[in-house]
């Protein structure tokens, strides 16, 4: 056979080959995902359950949790801070001193909005999926949903605060629940905030039974503390009763006792520590970090950060003569920083200068980008500071007084001539030195306007303050306007906006 | 199987016995007996040929008296010889002035351009080198109707952004490139001279042989090859240049900057910080500092020819071009070996390869912003040469400093690809071919910055380096059989195949901070401190395609003509069960002019009427859409030693539910040539609609997904005319041309999907009804000139007077979110270009022109304050400064209102540009003939030569690949305008 037949005979028989092979070859186009788990695989194992818990966590670090969204809407916009930094600089926060917000504008409302249903988003995912791990220690099992459904409850407690009526998102959403949610009445999203964290409270270990590498993750006494501050906000006294007295009778907790180093390196989880956001400045990365001690720290010399969320004037004129607390918040400028490395110099950009301090942190790696302070979200002095006013609403006012001045008297210390015991019990004015106790035991810790709202007294102070607050209207943050525009009108705005 | 083995068998033996070989010889000349050289010939119906040789002879096997010799040659009409048992043959060949019966390369073939039924756009080599780019689609501007470029970038070494018969999708619209075969999404490593052919795919019919990537249409780019039967022939191209930045905008000088900041303290609160404004004089201009006349080169050199056995091609190319702003550059060097092979009768082997080496330099990150927003009374580097502070006020970084820092952003490239084929003629009128074609690309990268620090903001605290390599293959096997048949006045083809393509690729990379070293030798990983490493390795997704395609020719009496294309396509992005698709096309074409009563209209010499419709797919979206995948490292702290434990979630939801983007559409074209096709006429008429178009759609941020998932929501039409139209003539040794291509496009949304009302972007909004992308805010209707007017007219709280005043669009009489309206569309209305030329006595002179109308463009680095402040446009000198001073610029405030979204913003895109221009001068023959050189020519151009706009920022070409963003400004690197000298050798 000459050449050319044999090459015609070989390329039909490749040819009749490729034929049946393109018949048969079905599963060419099978293909797996490189380098990650497809999500129809996970939550197999026990290690997916920590995996997944773990990312709930992660969320608490986000810019939009820590940064300019969380500070604005927390301390800015209520009697404590204004915006900070020279008055160009992310002008639009000054919507926040200025009551000047709208359902568009800043973006920092959207933000936060966006940032808390993210966290609301992988908590759901673990609560969804751990369940359905087949085989896991059982204990492990409970505890790591009780540490999600605790995480869904902050998450939750923050936005029913700020925007009133939610949607109530439980679990990921199928692509035709998207547009179709609807704002449900508070009360509701309450019923879920509570049942999620009396389920907290019964799967998570109390803060001395976990290990020393879990150090950090929530436990029954930081379920039982925002339990407290949960049914206070609901004027359920009774029950902000029992819970800080829970937290109190746990002895897990104790004041820590010197007050300027709870927000020292040393002070984190310290004795005090109910609840706190954990971070830490790594050497190679930001994955650690936070954007919360950056936001905040000096600006200009020695630069530490970007100067925003500086203590008020009116804050300043809070404190009782000599309260050591005021300079244990406020970072002057010509002050010494903490750990004696610099002296805060004076930049003639920023008015009203002066820092707060809780948010300041020595040197590390990688400097200002790379926050490593815990950010401190339940202190022990919170909650009895709210066992003192649920007592003092239920008319025990003699035990109500034994908590405030523990906190009265830790910040008092060795001096004697500040600070004295408090002793009056008349219901009302107990209850105003309570509220009086709060912000300055807790300034500048972003507790402030959640405080002024619960406790009816925002209006009064913003008008007082010459703040063009609406009656009516800026009790509520509004709904951002993407989610009508996206919602088609199934989501509908605040009053008022 | 049995049967298939008879099948087999019954191949085999068809091909053993009907395979009578003859060989032909004979001349060819033209009509002034003059011999024909280089003359192309091709046996019909197979792949197989030759040439003549220095005489005009030929000597051709063919493989039966029947067979049908095809002779083209340039400049002269192609025709169809039947050999008829005849074993010589004497060719006299007829110039044309248009060619009618030119040879185009359609999908997995060639047609004769009369054949055609579908719309296929195409532009010749010498077109494609007259634009100076590394990216021969640039060229494409206003050449081809219905093929819109435009830059997203001068960036060296970045290519445009292509867009045929408009933007059918929201998604991926860029159209497929076909190499030799090789389906490719980009062709950055291509140089113009090694193009023979550049053919766009516009209409379903066209494209269809593609399926399921051909929806946004199809270049289809062949390279040269060798000659049969050619002696060697040498060919050296080259050109030398300088590029500049084509227009620099007007920025406030640094007394008005400092006016201006002064003014902004006041009214917004603060103390004005400059005492005298008027010292800064004229300041720094910032343009100054990053833009350079920059040079641009390119050096070809090319061998072809060819024997019996075996055709050649080898060429070797060189460019290298600076960027125009300081520091970037893009040097590419590519060789390539064209080949084909006949040892054995009957059957061929060939390859296309080409090696390809790049390296580029990138600007520092934001520059072009920086330098449009710096602070003006800063200088760039004081006498002792410490860089002046640029954050402190305006908020960005000093571009002079940058450049020192921030320039290291090395790019390597290493690219291979080509195939190899093989083509067994089987039996009478039957080839088989088999390719197989791959893509390798090994591409590595390193930045490094310094420690330093400019001020607070713009500082590095310990040097860093940061490395990254990666690869990424493609391989793909396509197997055809083409048959072919002439039965009397019937002439049928068929063509059949199976195809299979794999992607895949990875990357691998690390940072590492502290060098031990700050020169280039420590460029090292290694040379950085080990605890401050970061590392990945991130592996691509594969994406796999298997096909099946088909497609049949017929034509009667070369009259009336008919194809069917069928392709099956499936994709490994979609689930199992939405895996595959169905693309059919067909066509219809009637050569009116064949019909006897045209033969009296001589004047007439081409009048051809086509029609097609067709459908199309596009999955050009990320393969993990329809597949959730766990996002790792969500870390979080824990222990009293603070460490990092590993977390992993779904943060996205992906849909398993998605398919196809469907592309219906339909063309209907007709053909006109008068005057012996002097002048030539193309008007085509299209429709596109593409149905279940996957976008990620916004969803609301409730649903807590970081990013939002693709759904096969939308429907949108793109329609238009496209008109092309040449005339060339010659009055004694004058030749001139002149050419005209324009097209019409209209964008529409049919549908977004049920519960849709919008998918919102930055400025943008796409509804049903308007075209993709369409702007959306508030229309100005004026500034407040005081609190009467502020009383007198919808406000908004917290306006003072010299505030913009928004149009009350509900007329409820209030200003708010619900007052925004439609802005305009960044697509253009039209788009169009035209060329003309003439060449006499060795002298030849071109000029190009394009544009397009009736788009806007967003002008967002206006818009972007809030942050500091920004140096201004001198347009804002005339803003709001008290009663009766200006309706159209507010009074100074940062950020707020006047900077929300508004068509104060918004600016007409239109332009119109000389885009090129050439004087060329080639040495008579007489001269040639002592230097013994067959051509010399040396010319001038120069591209994007003057451009007229009404546009204020850089460039008015300003594009994005993505559809939902196109149009908007945030600080483009300019387009540069060009000068050149070359000079084109061979012999």
């Amino acid at each position: 056979m000459s050449k050319p037949y044999f090459f015609r005979i070989v390329a039909s028989v490749v040819l009749v080959f490729t034929l049946v092979n393109s018949c048969q070859n079905g599963s060419f186009l099978d293909v797996k995902p490189q380098g990650v788990i497809n999500a129809n695989n996970y939550f197999q194992t026990q290690q997916h359950a920590i995996w997944s818990v773990n990312a709930v966590y992660n969320s608490m670090r986000d810019w939009n949790l820590t940064s300019f969204p969380w500070l604005a809407m927390t301390d800015i916009v209520s009697d404590d801070a204004t915006k900070g930094s020279f008055p160009a600089d992310a002008q639009r926060l000054s919507a926040f001193d200025e009551f000047t917000w709208d359902p568009g504008y800043p973006e920092d409302i959207r933000n936060s909005w966006r940032g808390h249903f993210q966290g609301i988003f992988r908590a759901n995912v673990a609560i969804d999926g751990i369940p359905k791990i087949p085989v896991m220690d059982e204990a492990l099992r409970k505890r790591t949903i009780a540490e999600a459904k605790f995480l869904r409850a902050h998450f939750y407690f923050n936005l029913v605060r700020w925007f009133g009526e939610l949607p109530m998102i439980t679990k990921p959403l199928n692509q035709d629940e998207f547009y179709v949610q609807v704002r449900k009445p508070k009360a509701e999203t309450y019923q879920l905030i509570v049942s999620d964290l009396t389920d907290a409270l019964a799967g998570l270990p109390e803060k001395s039974a976990y290990a020393p590498e879990d150090l950090g993750r929530v436990t029954k006494g930081a379920a039982r503390g925002l339990l407290a501050k949960v049914y206070l906000t609901q004027k359920d006294y009774p029950n902000a009763e029992k819970y800080a007295l829970e937290v109190i009778n746990s002895k897990q907790y104790d004041l820590l006792g010197d007050y300027s180093k709870i927000f020292l390196p040393e002070g984190e989880n310290s004795s005090e520590s109910v609840f706190e956001v954990q971070a830490t400045a790594l050497e190679a990365s930001y994955a650690g970090a936070s954007p919360w001690n950056m936001v905040q720290g000096v600006r200009g010399t020695p630069n530490l950060g970007w100067g925003f969320n500086l203590p008020s004037d009116d804050l300043l004129k809070a404190y009782e003569f000599g309260d050591p607390r005021r300079d244990a918040t406020v970072l002057f400028v010509g002050e010494a920083l903490p750990d004696g490395s610099g002296i805060v110099e004076d930049n003639p950009a920023i008015e009203n200068e002066r820092y707060n301090q809780k948010a300041w942190t020595p040197t590390h790696a990688l400097l200002q980008d790379n926050g490593p302070s815990n950010i401190r979200m339940l202190r022990y002095a919170d909650v009895l500071l709210i066992a003192a006013e649920a007592m003092n609403e239920n008319n025990k006012a003699q035990l109500a007084l034994t908590y405030l001045n523990a906190v009265r008297g830790r910040a008092r210390g060795t001096r004697r001539n500040i600070l004295p015991d408090v002793t009056l019990t008349d219901k009302d004015a107990l209850r105003q030195k309570i509220w009086q106790e709060r912000r300055v035991e807790l300034a500048m810790e972003q507790q402030r306007w959640f405080d002024l709202l619960r406790n009816g007294q925002a209006e009064a102070k913003m008008k007082t303050l010459g703040k063009k607050f609406v009656n009516g209207r800026h009790e509520l943050f509004p709904m951002p306007q993407t989610e009508i525009d996206l919602s088609g009108g199934n989501i509908k705005q605040n009053q008022g906006y | 199987m049995r049967l298939i083995y008879l099948l087999t068998l019954l191949v085999t033996l068809f091909s053993v016995a009907l395979s009578a070989q003859v060989t032909v010889t004979g001349k060819v000349t033209n009509e002034k007996k003059e011999t024909l050289i280089g003359v192309n010939i091709q046996i019909k119906n197979s792949t197989q040929g030759g040439v003549t040789d220095l005489d005009g002879n030929f000597s051709i096997e063919v493989p039966s008296g029947e067979a049908i010799l095809i002779f083209s040659y340039t400049g002269f009409q192609t025709q169809e010889i039947s050999v008829k048992s005849r074993s010589s043959l004497d060719v006299i060949m007829s110039e044309a002035t248009q060619m009618i019966n030119e040879l185009v390369v359609v999908g997995y073939g060639t047609q004769r351009k009369s054949d055609l039924t579908g719309s296929v756009g195409s532009i010749k080599s010498a077109d494609l080198q007259k634009i100076a780019s590394s990216n021969i689609t640039q060229a494409l501007q206003g050449k081809i109707a219905g093929v819109n470029v435009s830059s997203a970038s001068g960036r060296p070494g970045e290519g445009p952004v292509i867009r045929i018969r408009g933007t059918g999708t929201l998604n991926n619209a860029n159209p497929i490139y076909v190499v030799d075969g090789l389906i490719l999404d980009n062709i950055d490593f291509l140089n113009s001279s090694d193009i023979e052919s550049l053919e766009v795919l516009k209409d379903a019919s066209a494209a269809a042989i593609y399926g399921t990537r051909g929806a946004n249409g199809v270049v289809l780019i062949t390279t040269r090859k060798g000659v049969r039967g050619q002696k060697a022939k040498f060919s050296f191209n080259a050109y030398n240049g300088v590029q500049q930045v084509g227009k620099r905008i007007g920025l406030a000088t640094g007394s008005q900057y400092a006016e201006l900041v002064n003014e902004f303290y006041n009214n917004v609160g603060g103390t004005p910080p400059y005492a005298d404004p008027a010292s800064f004089g004229a300041g720094t201009n910032w343009q100054d500092v990053i833009f350079r006349d920059a040079a641009i080169q390119n050096y070809n050199l090319n061998i072809r020819g060819g024997s019996d056995a075996m055709t050649y091609s080898i060429s070797g190319d060189a460019f290298l071009q600076d960027g125009i702003i300081r520091t970037s550059n893009f040097n590419r060097y590519s060789l390539r070996v064209n080949n084909e092979y006949n040892l054995i009768k009957g059957v061929k082997f060939g390859h296309n390869l080409a090696f390809i080496s790049s390296s580029n330099n990138g600007e520092p990150g934001g520059i072009v912003f920086n330098t449009y927003a710096a602070d003006p009374t800063i200088v760039a580097i004081d006498q002792n040469g410490k860089y002046g502070s640029t954050s402190r006020n305006s908020n960005v970084s000093n571009p002079a400093a940058q450049l020192e820092y921030n320039s290291y952003n090395r790019g390597y490239g290493q690219q291979i690809n080509g195939n190899a084929y093989t083509e067994v003629y089987l039996i009478k009128n039957l080839t088989a071919r088999t390719s197989f074609a791959f893509n390798s690309i090994n591409n590595r990268s390193k930045s490094y910055e310094p420690k330093f620090e400019v001020d607070e903001k713009q500082r590095n605290i310990q040097s860093r380096i940061a490395a990254e390599f990666s690869r990424f293959n493609d391989w793909q096997w396509e197997n055809t059989l083409n048959y072919s048949r002439e039965i009397g006045k019937h002439r049928f083809g068929i063509l059949a195949g199976y195809t299979q393509q794999a992607r895949s690729g990875e990357r691998i990379g690390g940072t590492r901070q502290r060098l031990i070293g700050d020169t280039k030798e420590f460029y090292y990983l290694d040379a950085g401190d080990a605890q401050t490493a970061t590392n990945y390795n991130i592996g691509i997704n594969p994406e796999k395609y298997q096909s099946y395609l088909f497609r049949a020719n017929y034509a009667f009496k070369d009259r009336y003509l008919f194809t069917a294309t069928f392709r099956r396509d499936g994709s490994s992005k979609f689930g199992a069960l939405r895996r595959y698709g169905n693309f059919p096309a067909f066509a219809v074409a009637w050569r009116v002019i064949e019909e006897p009563f045209m033969k009296k209209l001589t004047f007439i010499d081409n009048f051809k009427l086509r029609a097609s419709w067709g459908r199309l797919g596009n999955d050009k979206f990320p393969s993990d859409a329809a597949i959730p995948t766990v996002t790792n490292n969500l870390s979080a702290v824990f222990g009293s030693t603070e460490s990092l434990n590993f977390g992993a979630s779904l943060i996205s939801l992906a849909n398993p539910f998605l398919q196809w983007e469907q592309t219906t559409s339909v063309d209907l074209g007709v053909e006109l040539g008068f005057f012996k096709n002097r002048l030539t006429i193309e008007l085509e008429y299209y429709q596109r609609n593409t149905n279940k178009i996957l976008v990620p759609v916004p969803i609301p941020d409730y649903v807590g997904s970081a990013s939002n998932p693709y759904v096969n929501a939308a429907n949108v039409r793109n329609s238009g005319l496209d008109l092309t139209v040449n005339y060339r003539n010659s009055v004694g040794k004058f030749n001139y041309h002149f050419g005209l291509v324009a097209s019409t496009l209209k964008n529409n949304v049919l549908s977004l999907g049920t519960g849709n009302e919008a998918i919102f972007a930055t400025a943008t909004r796409t509804v049903i009804g308007r075209p993709i992308g369409s702007f959306y805010g508030y229309k100005v209707a004026g500034v407040y000139q005081n609190a009467e007017d502020i009383a007198q007219h919808p406000a908004r709280e917290a306006v003072a007077p010299g505030d913009l005043r928004f149009e009350d669009v509900n007329g409820d009489g209030i200003i708010d979110s619900k007052d925004r309206t439609w802005l305009g569309s960044p697509i253009p209305k039209m788009i169009y270009g035209f060329n003309l030329g003439f060449e006499v006595q060795g002298f030849d002179f071109s000029v190009d022109f394009n544009g397009v109308n009736g788009n806007k463009i967003y002008n967002a680095k206006r818009s972007a304050r809030g942050f500091g402040i920004p140096n201004y446009e001198t347009s804002f000198l005339k803003r709001w400064t008290g009663p009766g001073t200006s309706n159209a610029e507010p009074r100074i405030t940062n950020g707020g209102f006047n900077y929300q979204v508004s068509d104060r913003f918004l600016e007409d895109g239109s332009f119109f540009r000389l885009r090129s221009a050439v004087i060329g001068y080639s040495l008579p023959k007489k001269i040639l003939q002592h230097i013994k050189l067959d051509r010399v020519r040396i010319y001038i151009s120069g591209n994007n030569i003057f451009t007229w706009a009404k546009y204020s920022g850089f460039t008015p070409e300003i594009s994005s690949e993505n559809v939902l963003q196109v149009g908007i400004d945030n600080g483009v690197y300019p387009l540069s305008r060009s000068w050149l000298a070359g000079v084109n050798v061979s012999f």
